[in-house]
């Protein structure tokens, strides 16, 4: 017994003050005889390891599932392996996907959740759709997040967000108007085999999971990839750089699988892409330093949309276009969406400025998103009023 | 700890510096050798011109606060960039480009509600022959010798008596935590990065300390602090994360001593160097 109140003890102040961290695992653990059996039982039962049991050890031959909280992956793992105990990982990182089903069975009338395609491991793409009109395919908003996988706060504050939206419809005006002119498509995790990945192997993982034929380095820069300039400045034709463009502009089945859904949409006014860090709002070009027609306006419509942001907490963005305040970057998806009709498009870097940088502590999450939102709903509000 | 104040977005450059239109041309010399700058006849006044010198001078300024951190060799006075004031940059195309600026800093550990600035004025040759940029900095006090004598002193301390954490593996883990008996040795670490991040910034190039990745060797029976570990290193604008291995040693009041090797993924040849604050 020794053993369980060790890992217990450890996991145990681990757990105590647990905020929501995403990449929860299911195990699918194999006992083989009555003793394993036995340990199993005492595993899950054990209160310090809030393990969630999804089918029960009865008898060995058939496999246990245990929902094992992301904070007790390595202690659970060090526990199973000393203990000689069978097991594979079934489910990774459940727990947005869990979220928007949840969101969309809470509000059935305003949110359902739609499959726009898989990933290049085959994962679903999963996208809240907002729209208080069925049949009608409204002017519709565009928020993606993710879509560089060790961003994480760009993930939280889009699931974060969705809540926010639901929670806030008939509640307050300006959401509420919002919506019955126009629908909001958000997609909080553009990149699910980046965001896997930077969950279980590389914290600082960027790019998507696709293989690169001839190369020993696996994905591409799912915002190098879409075809605005694609290979131009600001992105690199070497499969081992970050900012690796892919071989040819919608490569990624990622990025396809949005670019079809919208061009087919084909009424979408707003696209807002979530990224960190940087604490900047920028809009096109990033591909070249020209002046993109509607920078004017653009600009405006940034400036009020941080002059909300920091009005919560303080937090300060630069604003401009993003070749000259950020760096060129050329095949990104707001130069994309506005060179295909899309005027209204915008990048946000969020929270820090370099301190923790990718690493941002999770009591930032919510102060961020509460704040960022105001951003949001600026812009959302202005593309309301400015229809065309 | 709390989320840093932030600093105000960055004013262009003071139009009425003498030869303002001669600035503009010589800035847009600059950018012309760069590979971000494209081809054919610029405006000086078109906006994206004030922005791209708005970013040297960031560049310039976050070259000089890493040296200043490291000339300083204490982890209880480490600054940070609070906002970039004015400046103004020359280049030669053999040599390089020179930066005058102000700006002002904060403490990199600044408290709730603490608002010290402190001022700074530098010059930054970003160099083309030699990889290093060369600085002068002077800076406003932050903090009082006497007191930052008794903060260095007192992290010493705190660091001598830390049972040696060789098996501390990701500080900040994943979530951004840092555990507060482990602090010291975060700052520690960030001291001797900024001697690597001074050597390797550019006039494009910057980097932010990402992650302390492992603890090497963590001496603490002589006087002073024989520091082995190894960081991430984020790269702007590659998006590069670059692991360096950094071997420092540190006694509070004395110049600190680092040498280090990162792995250059990207190129061919790795860097390295060594120094004596």
């Amino acid at each position: 017994m020794r053993w369980i109140l060790f890992f217990g003890a450890l996991i145990g102040t681990s757990i105590c003050g647990r905020e929501k961290f995403f990449g929860d695992q299911v195990f699918r653990i194999n006992a083989r005889n009555g003793d394993e059996i036995s340990k199993l039982s005492q595993l899950v039962n054990s209160d310090n390891f809030k393990l969630n049991v999804w089918q029960s050890p009865s008898t060995f031959g058939r496999p246990v599932d245990v929902l094992v909280p992301s904070v007790s992956l390595q202690l659970v793992k060090s526990f199973l392996a000393s203990q000689g105990l069978n097991y594979s990982v079934t489910i990774e990182d459940l727990q947005i996907y869990r979220e928007m089903d949840s969101i969309a069975a809470d509000f059935p009338d305003l949110a359902s959740r739609v499959r726009i395609g898989h990933s290049f491991e085959n994962r679903p793409l999963y996208v809240l759709k907002f729209s208080t009109r069925e049949g009608e395919r409204r002017p519709a908003i565009w928020l993606n997040a993710g879509i560089h996988s060790r961003e994480w706060i760009s993930q939280a504050t889009a699931i974060w967000t969705a809540r926010k939206i639901v929670s806030d419809y008939q509640k307050y005006p300006a959401i509420t108007s919002i919506l019955e002119r126009m629908d909001i498509f958000l997609l909080p995790v553009a990149n699910p085999d980046g965001y896997v990945y930077s969950q279980t192997k590389n914290r600082f993982w960027r790019k998507t999971r696709s293989l690169n034929p001839g190369s020993p380095c696996i994905g591409t820069d799912a915002n190098r990839n879409w075809n605005a300039s694609f290979a131009g400045k600001g992105a690199s034709d070497n499969p081992c750089s970050e900012v690796y463009h892919g071989p040819h502009p919608n490569s990624e089945v990622e990025v396809k699988s949005v670019v079809d859904f919208i061009q087919k949409h084909g009424n979408f006014k707003c696209f807002i892409d979530l990224h960190s860090y940087s604490q900047l709002l920028l809009y096109p070009y990033g591909y070249t330093v020209k002046k993109a027609p509607d920078a004017d306006e653009l600009d405006v419509v940034a400036k009020r949309a941080a002059k909300a942001l920091a009005s919560l907490s303080g937090t300060e963005y630069q604003v401009g276009p993003t070749a000259t305040t950020i760096y060129p970057a050329s095949g990104s998806s707001p130069d994309w969406a506005y060179d295909n009709g899309i005027k209204y498009a915008f990048t946000f870097e969020l929270r820090d400025t370099g301190h923790y940088g990718f690493l941002l502590p999770a009591s930032q999450i919510i102060p961020t998103a509460e704040e960022t939102w105001l951003g949001l709903r600026t812009i959302m509000e202005h593309v309301r009023d400015h229809l065309y | 700890m709390q989320p840093r104040r932030q600093p105000p977005p960055a004013p262009r450059p003071r139009g009425n510096c003498p030869g303002a239109p001669l600035l503009a041309l010589l800035l847009l010399l600059v950018l012309r050798g760069a590979a971000a700058a494209p081809a054919g006849p610029q405006d000086p006044r078109r906006p994206q011109d004030a922005g791209l010198s708005r970013g040297l001078l960031q560049q310039a300024a976050r070259a000089a606060l890493h040296f200043l951190n490291f000339r300083a060799g204490s982890p209880s006075a480490l600054r940070a960039l609070a906002a970039v004031q004015e400046g103004r940059a020359s280049v030669n195309p053999k040599e390089g480009c020179k930066v005058d600026l102000v700006f002002s800093t904060e403490r990199y550990n600044s408290e709730e509600g603490e608002e010290h600035l402190g001022n700074c004025s530098a010059r930054v040759f970003f160099k083309t022959q030699k990889p290093r940029p060369a600085i002068n900095v002077t800076c406003t006090r932050l903090l009082g010798k006497r007191k930052r004598q008794q903060e260095d002193y007192l992290l010493y301390k705190q660091m001598k008596q830390l049972k040696t954490p060789v098996d501390v593996v990701s500080i900040p883990d994943s979530h951004g935590h840092i555990d507060p008996s482990l602090k010291p040795i975060w700052d520690l670490a960030f001291l001797g990065s900024s001697y690597v991040m001074w050597e390797k910034t550019t006039q494009f190039l910057h980097y932010y300390l990402a992650q302390l990745t492992s603890v090497k060797q963590w001496k603490t029976d002589d006087d002073e602090i024989d520091f082995d570990y190894t960081v991430l290193l984020h790269e702007f604008s590659t998006q590069e994360i670059i692991p360096c291995r950094i071997h420092l040693v540190w006694y509070p009041g004395k110049p600190l001593k680092v040498k280090y090797h990162c792995q250059e993924l990207q190129t061919p040849e790795e860097a390295s160097g060594t120094e004596e604050g």
